[in-house]
């Protein structure tokens, strides 16, 4: 009886000492792996600098994306609403279709431009300054400048809105330019698609090139894993030093497509910069930030797993040892 | 602890390597098994190995049943059983305590606890002093005792070996039959298959001869026997 009790705990022991030696024997695994990539350095610097390419060019499509909508987001004035007032309107009739205009939930800012302030303007930006003084009476109706919510500032809705406005007693004739705003919106939707058509292809390649680097890999370690598994390694012992080097590249991978699309991103920071001051507009080149970088390199790493776990699932149950 | 019965094994193609063979080998037991080339006698070592499976029949080793044994299951089998081959199948990008520490490491077994068995298995085989060399520094017979210590190391209740003299000279090849008899007295079950029949007449231990697949002898062979076998 004490000697069954005996060996239980030490059956519980050993178990605990294993549970143990788990986290090590990863760790062990990992620099092992990091060891194996490190004896062939023309394979491992080709894959990272395939796997870094082909990441880098979805990450640049994305900072495209991305300061696409930064300028797009200064073009909302784009979908503002110009309401041109009757000339009979009075003053007083202006202001309270102002406040009516102001409480739609459409609406985000309404700005009145008397007739008034509409020729003093005129008078300045057009040169005509003298020759305005010949006329009898202003012939500037007052306008009133509706920008709608962001939420009513796509095409559709801000369409919706010009009719609603159109429609109050005051307003002689209402104008949004849709059609410029719906091709710019069917262009950024365009572009989009092809973007996440493009970055899925690459995902893709970058999956099948790590699967087939740890393909060639297995290959060429296939009499060690034969006689592994003639020891008593299971398939997950052997495959883990694979995947870590799937892990491995994919760290790598994602650093250098980092450090690429950085290096694009300040290479044309000052081209744009430069272009972007003669439309009298402060827009910069906005890069990636470190969350961004953080997550290209998870996905690097994701991809990297994916492609070697495939490879290592298909090929290591195909090796069995030989005797021979 | 290994028993065959009525075990046969066909190879696609239709060769029968093994028919009907049975028998039984008890725990602590250490035999012979013999037969000239392509009688079946690595087969037989491939099947309790689960390098091979059965085309009929049942083999059981360690009380499990190796006849319709689940994929997941075959390495925790090979655990229990020690395997030396005549090509040593050593890794040759690794340092001779890493060989001999390689079961160890699969189990999981801690590098404190490592390090302690595996000198003590090569203290076994007389290799302490080879530790950091790699396999193409050593000779034949070297190489051999860092597979026998690889085998033991993690202390199976079995130890197969096929041919483990064959590469080797007569004082070696005693020289590591003594070896086994050493595991043997230390109650490991030891199956060796050697066609070296002077050897087997000197031992005086069961043998189980095959021929053509068939088991036809399974008894102490004498030398005049041996010479008989030689001859058929």
């Amino acid at each position: 009886m004490s000697n069954l009790h005996s060996s239980g705990l030490q059956q519980r022991s050993s178990l605990i000492a294993r549970l143990m030696s788990l986290p090590i024997r990863h760790a062990q695994q990992a620099v092992g792996s990091l060891g194996s990539l490190w004896r062939t350095p023309f394979t491992t610097v080709m894959t990272i600098f395939v796997l870094g390419i082909s990441l880098a060019l979805p990450a640049t499509l994305h900072l495209f994306i991305k300061n696409a909508e930064k300028i797009s987001e200064q073009w909302d004035s784009a979908s503002q609403i110009t309401l041109f007032l009757k000339l009979s309107t009075s003053e007083k009739s202006a202001q309270n279709l102002v406040k009516r205009i102001s409480l739609d939930n459409d609406v985000a800012e309404v700005k009145y431009i008397s007739s008034a302030q509409a020729l003093k303007e005129f008078k300045v930006l057009s040169g005509f300054g003298q020759s305005l003084e010949y006329l009898d009476k202003n012939p500037l109706p007052a306008t009133v400048l509706v920008t709608p919510t962001q939420r009513a500032s796509q095409a559709e809705a801000a369409n919706g809105l010009l009719a609603k406005l159109s429609k109050e007693r005051e307003v002689d004739q209402g104008k949004l330019d849709l059609e410029w705003l719906t091709r710019l919106e069917a262009m950024a939707r365009l572009i989009e698609d092809i973007v996440i058509g493009v970055a899925l292809l690459l995902c893709l390649s970058v999956v099948l090139i790590v699967g087939n680097t740890i393909r060639l890999a297995i290959l060429n370690e296939k009499d060690a894993i034969a006689i592994m598994k003639l020891v008593g390694a299971t398939d997950s012992f052997i495959q883990r030093p694979f995947l870590y080097s799937g892990i491995w590249y994919g760290i790598f991978g994602g650093i250098l497509s980092c450090i690429t699309v950085t290096l694009l991103a300040w290479y044309l920071g000052y081209a744009i910069t430069d272009l972007s001051q003669l439309y009298q507009s402060n827009f910069t080149l906005e890069g990636l930030d470190i969350s961004e970088a953080l997550s290209l390199i998870a996905f690097a790493i994701t991809l990297a797993l994916v492609g070697s776990y495939i490879s290592v699932s298909q090929h290591i149950k195909a090796i069995e040892p030989n005797a021979d | 602890m290994i028993d065959f019965n009525k075990v046969n094994k066909t190879y696609p193609g239709g060769f029968l390597a093994l028919k009907q063979v049975s028998f039984s080998l008890q725990s602590g037991e250490m035999a012979f098994l013999t037969g000239h080339s392509g009688a079946g006698k690595s087969t037989l070592l491939k099947l309790i190995s689960l390098m091979e499976k059965p085309s009929s029949g049942s083999i059981q080793v360690n009380h499990t049943e190796l006849s319709n044994i689940q994929y997941k299951q075959v390495p925790y089998v090979r655990r229990g059983i020690g395997m030396i081959f005549q090509s040593h199948n050593l890794l040759k990008d690794r340092t001779v305590f890493e060989n001999v520490a390689l079961p160890l490491i699969i189990e999981g077994v801690s590098s404190k606890e490592i390090k302690k068995r595996v000198e003590t298995a090569l203290e076994k085989v007389h290799l302490t002093s080879k530790l950091k060399c790699f396999p193409h520094m050593l000779s034949g017979g070297e190489q051999q005792r860092v597979g026998i210590a690889r085998a033991i190391v993690n202390k199976p209740p079995i130890l197969l070996a096929d041919e483990p003299t064959g590469n080797l000279d007569p004082k070696l090849s005693l020289d590591i039959i003594r070896l086994f008899e050493e595991f043997n007295a230390a109650g490991v079950t030891v199956l060796i298959a050697t066609h070296d029949l002077g050897l087997i007449a000197r031992m005086k231990y069961r043998t189980l001869t095959l021929k053509e697949g068939t088991m036809i002898n399974d008894g102490i062979v004498d030398g005049l026997q041996a010479r008989g076998v030689a001859d058929e």
